[in-house]
């Protein structure tokens, strides 16, 4: 078996440490969409809050006594020790409960799990995220890192798609990473008459961007339909299998690879992902049944 | 003729064009028109009687649908180098599907279909350059539509 990417190594030696919670409390809820949210969290033991740290794309397990764990990706800057952000669409049993909490309520973290974006490796590279609706929060903590070590990349370009205008993440943060020579692109399925920007779905808008096979990596996330027609489309313009990285998402229960819920092919998305790089993925990836 | 001159570097630009010969390239020159839209201009309304194809060489194009009790909604946004109309060519109801107005300031470049047409039915080596580029606009756009029609960022459990 391939290994992942970017695998995180997490000590399984002693597999009570990782299905033990920390209690973080809510400390800030930042509405970002219809039934979309992102809750600020601060760990209330603070040596706890001093040892996390987390790579791009990683995930935490969010738990409510009495309603269960959810796996969520973390969307805050990693270099940020104060404040830990989690995006949550309310969908789910576990994730419902959530909508329900206030600032000062608290839950249980385990965490982080998951491999990550492989922001070492992109270096002197240009990246090209290409993302829809709540698949942009994975990737939001790689937009960070990339923004704090901008020297070290080459044209990165977000390529980013919701359903509609009042669907997309964090538009008020596009300013700001335009203005660190991010080129922030973004379209949506749905348009009305205030909506004066694209119209049309994200690989569609490929064609817009010259893309240079030879030094460019793309990252992507979203709906997994999305996500195999990205991949069409950096493949149609030359990109190597191995320079393209996807974060997939499965129903996570354990985080760690015991349960086996996320199970795809060889991989537990929990373990060998969330992100993988693509090749390792192509045999079986778009096949019924897989 | 300097209009023409301007049209035809115009046309000499657009990828679309390149696989034509110099002779096929005069043909499309002479069947074109350079057109300057204002942003929120109408080019043209859903059920129009339909006369060109165009491509947008600056600006934007939104392509609205009227659906009785919801207004206008926006399908779809036709950037540089992309073709609009071009149903016109191939006509099955030779009505607009849709509507099209500038969302900002645009230039595009008009074609009359009819002669198009004609000229695709006499030459065909003329016709089979047009037909497969309109065949691949067409194909990207059905794989559009489907993926719109997929409601990807459907919640999955809504």
């Amino acid at each position: 078996m391939t290994t992942t990417a970017t695998p995180i190594q997490n000590d399984i030696s002693n597999p009570g440490i990782l299905l033990r919670p920390k209690w973080a409390e809510v400390t800030e809820i930042t509405p970002e969409a219809d039934g979309i949210a992102t809750y600020w969290l601060r760990f209330i033991n603070s040596s706890d809050q001093q040892e996390f740290h987390f790579n791009p794309g990683q995930f935490n397990m969010l738990y409510l006594p009495g309603f269960g764990e959810a796996a969520i990706s973390i969307s805050s800057d990693p270099q940020d020790h104060e404040k830990l952000g989690h995006t949550i669409r309310f969908v789910g049993n576990v994730t419902r409960a959530v909508s329900r909490l206030k600032v000062g309520d608290v839950v249980g973290l385990r965490g982080p799990f998951g491999s990550c974006w492989p922001m070492s490796e992109l270096e002197g590279k240009d990246v090209f995220i290409a993302c829809g609706g709540i698949g942009l929060p994975p990737l939001r903590p790689a937009i960070y890192k990339i923004m704090r070590n901008r020297e070290k990349y080459g044209k990165v370009t977000l390529l980013y798609g919701a359903r509609t205008s009042s669907d997309l993440m964090f538009p008020r943060e596009y300013e700001v990473w335009r203005k660190a020579q991010i080129d922030v692109e973004v379209t949506v399925d749905r348009g009305d008459a205030n909506w004066s920007g694209r119209v049309g779905v994200v690989p569609m808008w490929f064609y817009h961007f010259r893309i240079d096979p030879r030094k460019t990596a793309v990252l992507t996330c979203g709906p997994e339909i999305m996500i195999r027609f990205v991949i069409f489309e950096a493949m149609a313009r030359r990109v190597p299998v191995e320079s393209i990285y996807v974060s997939l998402e499965r129903n996570m229960k354990c985080g760690q690879g015991s349960c086996g819920h996320c199970q795809m092919g060889p991989y537990f998305i929990c373990r060998e992902g969330p992100v993988f790089r693509f090749d390792e993925l192509q045999s079986f990836f778009n096949v019924e049944e897989f | 003729m300097e209009n023409r001159d301007v049209l035809k570097n115009e046309l000499e630009k657009i990828p679309w064009f390149q696989a034509l010969k110099p002779e096929h390239l005069e043909k499309m020159t002479d069947m074109a028109h350079l057109r300057r839209v204002k942003a929120g201009e109408l080019l043209f309304r859903e059920g129009d009687r339909e006369d060109f194809v165009y491509i947008v060489l600056k600006g934007r194009i939104a392509l609205d649908i009227f659906i009785p009790h919801r207004g206008k909604v926006r399908i779809y946004t036709v950037e540089p180098l992309d073709v609009f109309g071009w149903s016109s060519v191939t006509p099955v109801s030779h009505q607009r599907t849709a509507g099209a107005s500038a969302v900002v300031d645009s230039l595009i470049i008009g074609i009359d279909s009819e002669k198009l047409r004609d000229e695709c039915e006499k030459d065909h080596d003329f016709g089979y350059v047009v037909m497969l580029r309109l065949l691949k606009i067409v194909s990207s756009r059905l794989l559009v539509s489907r993926l719109q029609l997929l409601d990807m960022f459907e919640s999955p459990e809504a």
